[in-house]
């Protein structure tokens, strides 16, 4: 290592001018290692969205004990999260949740994790390293305009962090109660000048159990691996990463299921210009889940994706592109059910345009279209028009309107129960079927937001909205005689509103003591339109919806390198199935035992031996209190 | 460009560490019991190291720290004039942290930047993140000699020579060898070796 200069220019001479401890003081080498617990620049960032954004930071995740993805996804209390049993969930942003919730697009580093099966997420297939993810985006309301159709009532976008920023080495071991996990990462230096960071991980969830006591077999052992490698480039940069993994789903009173998969993803930025950035990105997944009480599905994904941002005139920002998504899966019938054809090849295109157009400095008008194609229905328009005031830096009033669809899933069109059906007249007679003419679900949302800073110490947003849903999806008597063999069908028989209001708050009460609250109220009403003959509403018509939900999370730093984290949560009763209300408490003590390992105590759901979140009584699996003990070492 | 320091690892100091966070753990306890003023000896930072605040409190710190690891051409006795675009809050911290310091014997002064403004005569330009052209402005800074620091993730792309990143909590900096070359700038070696990374020429 040889040093640039012979003689090191001498220390900044300092006056000390009677200040005796001050900031200025410190050395390089103690400026390097204070720590930042302000979240300003993930306020920064949010600033002047004109949408209802809440960023769970790495922090956050780190401090709140969350050592899964939906779990980590509680922390945003724009999200309803309901635990189905061990591996299962149902996640949603502003009503419609259920086993399949499907009006929430999901991205972990650009790659949409939604399965075309019934445009939802499996939570069971997707993991990442949580000390590797930067932060996640959590906007509720549609999205549909730059994500595309499915993005109707939110979109998650999980962001990890650059190669660049987990160098050298991660080890982490967590066991408690209910389940263990392991993972080591290591991160370096290419010889081009990149850097990267390979992973592995091993995780092992019990079954959960049922209200009497009895395993449900839910439980899953995974093993993944992957890497990331960033490379900066003037003016640019190229990011490579993949995930391979494999997952035995435990099964009641069966053999394992195998789940397996991989995924690569490829993306190049480039700032042509001060006024114009160019993103290219490139996605290929594989999954393969052999589940015979479920799916048995091969499915590979080509997704391909250009964004253009410009500035033109100085008062208009523009970004347009399109998109490419080709999927094609071959399916098995479960023992429950099929879908016909069992092969298919599915493929989205996608165009749009969105000018930012700044009226006067503190006035911006948004206004933005996607066109998106799909093989079911065709074009889908997805307009959208946002008006943002921002009066000062710290203040921001912001209104929108949007129309937005759910495309048809395989599940809406091509589904078939049961899977081997009474054939009358060489003519099979299914029980239910996917509804030939089933169209796309539509929404029309209004939004009004105000985000406030009125001291660095404290902040809070609120966002009120309201949605007017059309062709809810539902299941009507087959009236189609001998010519459809389902005795019911998929169709578009409801219609429904939600409205209500979400609010968050973040005080810093001391230096070293932080608040968080937010709260969320809302009714969403549904109603079968005229001539429906649902029998009961149990598909798209939104039963499992709390009318409200709160949380309050306090992030406290104590002496001798400790903190401690709480949150106490409360989520509001549901219909159908019915899960009654509950208050549960999480909680994290962490020390900092060295510079290079950390020690955690963790306890999840501490105020109830079990609580149900979903599900209909008494075959449901319920959620129990777990106590975990986490090692964190960094080599 | 062997003579440079290696490409950097992240730089762990154990022992420096108890040292230092005892300082802040100390600091920040007089800022928490400023009200009280007591415990704090002339402890006018008290409230600016209140915990939203002390991440531009670091930034500025550091910028302050920068000058006096670079070696600037020109009058020896002459004033270092510091710019700071698209960032007044850290642009307060900066003046009120350099008041009455100098920095080898060269005094301080800072001065806020809108898009736009000339560069020259500058020593030192911290473009912060809601900056409207960065690339335009880094490039004609580096035309004019000056030591251009930024607070982006793309930062380095950008054409800066330091860049702030968030890491672990931490506020680290990352260098870019090429386009301190490219002003002309002479970087210390010590400053490279607390550097979360240096990058190297291709």
């Amino acid at each position: 290592m040889a040093p640039a200069f012979c003689s090191e220019p001498a220390q900044p001479a300092l006056q000390a001018d009677g200040q005796s401890y001050d900031i200025a003081d410190l050395s390089l080498e103690q400026l390097n290692n204070v720590v930042i617990t302000s979240v300003s620049r993930q306020e920064e960032r949010l600033a002047n969205a004109a949408a209802s954004i809440f960023i769970i930071g790495a922090a956050d995740i780190r401090r709140s004990g969350a050592r899964s993805l939906p779990e980590a996804l509680r922390l945003a209390p724009n999200l309803q999260v309901a635990r189905q049993n061990a591996r299962d969930y149902s996640v949603t942003s502003r009503g419609f949740n259920g086993q399949f919730a499907n009006k929430l697009l999901v991205l972990i580093d650009g790659r949409s994790i939604y399965s075309p099966l019934f445009s939802g997420v499996l939570w069971d297939a997707q993991d990442v390293v949580m000390d590797d993810i930067d932060r996640i985006e959590v906007i509720s309301g549609p999205g549909a305009t730059i994500w595309g159709a499915n993005a109707v009532n939110g979109v998650i976008n999980i962001i990890t962090r650059s190669a660049k920023d987990t160098q050298g080495g991660l080890a982490t071991f967590s066991a408690g109660n209910r389940d263990r996990d392991a993972t080591v990462r290591y991160g370096g230096t290419l010889q081009s000048g990149g850097h990267y960071r390979v992973y592995g991980r091993v995780v092992d969830v019990d079954d959960a159990e049922r209200a009497g006591g009895m395993a449900d077999g839910t439980g899953l052992r995974r093993r993944q691996a992957g890497f990331r490698a960033d490379w900066d480039r003037p003016l640019g940069g190229l990011t490579v990463s993949g995930d391979i993994y494999g997952v035995d789903l435990a099964q009641p009173g069966r053999p394992d299921a195998a789940l397996s998969g991989a995924n690569l993803i490829a993306r190049v930025t480039r700032k042509l210009t001060d006024d114009s950035d160019l993103r290219v990105q490139l996605v290929l997944d594989h999954v393969e889940r052999n589940q015979p009480l479920a799916f048995i599905e091969r499915l590979d994904v080509v997704d391909l994706d250009a964004q253009h941002s410009l500035r033109v005139g100085g008062r208009h920002n523009i970004t347009w592109g399109g998109g490419y998504r080709y999927a094609q899966d071959r399916l098995t019938p479960s023992l429950v059910y099929g879908f016909i054809p069992a092969d298919r090849s599915l493929h989205w295109g996608s165009l749009f345009a969105q000018d930012e157009w700044s009226l006067r400095d503190d006035l911006r008008l948004t206004v933005g279209a996607k066109v998106e194609h799909n093989n079911y229905t065709g074009a889908e328009y997805l307009p959208n028009v946002r008006l943002a005031w921002q009066p000062e830096p710290t203040q921001l009033l912001w209104t929108s309107l949007s129309r937005t669809v759910r495309a048809p899933s395989r599940y809406d069109r091509d589904y078939r129960s049961p899977a081997t059906p009474v054939i009358v007249g060489n003519v099979p007679r299914y029980g239910i079927g996917g509804g030939p003419d089933f169209q796309s679900e539509t929404a029309r949302v209004a939004e009004l937001g105000y985000r406030m800073q009125p001291a660095p110490a404290w902040s809070y947003s609120a966002t009120l909205f309201y949605a007017d849903y059309d062709r809810l999806r539902t299941q009507e008597p087959n009236v189609n005689g001998p010519a459809y063999s389902g005795l019911r069908q998929v169709a578009n028989g409801a219609a429904g509103t939600n409205r209500g209001i979400e609010m968050w708050a973040r005080w810093q009460a001391m230096p070293s003591w932080r608040l968080n609250g937010g709260l969320t109220l809302q009714r969403v009403r549904t109603h079968l339109k005229e001539g429906s003959g649902d029998s009961g509403g149990v598909l798209g018509v939104a039963t499992s919806d709390p009318n409200h939900q709160w949380q309050l999370r306090s992030s406290h730093d104590l002496p001798r390198d400790m903190q401690l984290d709480w949150t106490l949560r409360y989520t509001g009763a549901l219909v159908r199935p019915a899960v009654p209300s509950y208050y549960e408490l999480d909680a994290q003590w962490l020390w900092k035992a060295r510079r290079n390992i950390d020690v955690a105590l963790i306890g999840q759901n501490l105020l109830h031996p079990y609580h149900a979140e979903f599900g209909a009584a008494p075959g449901r699996s319920v959620v129990q209190r777990s106590v975990v003990l986490k090692l964190t070492v960094r080599f | 460009m062997t003579r440079y320091a290696k490409e950097s690892v992240p730089k762990r100091q154990p022992p420096l560490r108890a040292a230092c966070l005892s300082l802040v753990l100390l600091l920040l306890g007089a800022a928490g019991a400023g009200a009280g003023a007591v415990a704090a000896p002339q402890m006018q930072a008290g409230s600016a190291l209140a915990g939203p605040n002390l991440e531009r409190s670091v930034k500025a710190a550091y910028l302050f720290k920068f000058l006096g690891y670079v070696e600037f051409s020109g009058d020896p006795g002459a004033a270092l004039n510091v710019g700071v675009m698209a960032a007044d809050d850290v642009a307060a911290e900066v003046t009120r942290l350099t008041a009455g310091r100098t920095v080898n014997g060269r005094p301080v002064t800072v001065r806020t930047l809108r898009d736009g403004d000339p560069t020259t005569g500058l020593q030192m330009l911290f473009v912060g993140a809601g900056a409207e052209r960065p690339v335009q402005t880094l490039r004609n800074a580096a035309q004019n000699g000056v030591l251009t620091v930024t607070d982006d993730e793309n930062g380095l792309q950008q054409g800066a020579i330091i860049n702030f990143r968030l890491v672990e909590d931490r506020i680290r900096f990352e260098v870019s060898l090429p386009a301190a070359e490219r002003s002309n700038l002479k970087l210390s070696s010590r400053l490279l070796s607390v550097a979360y990374h240096v990058q190297k020429g291709n």
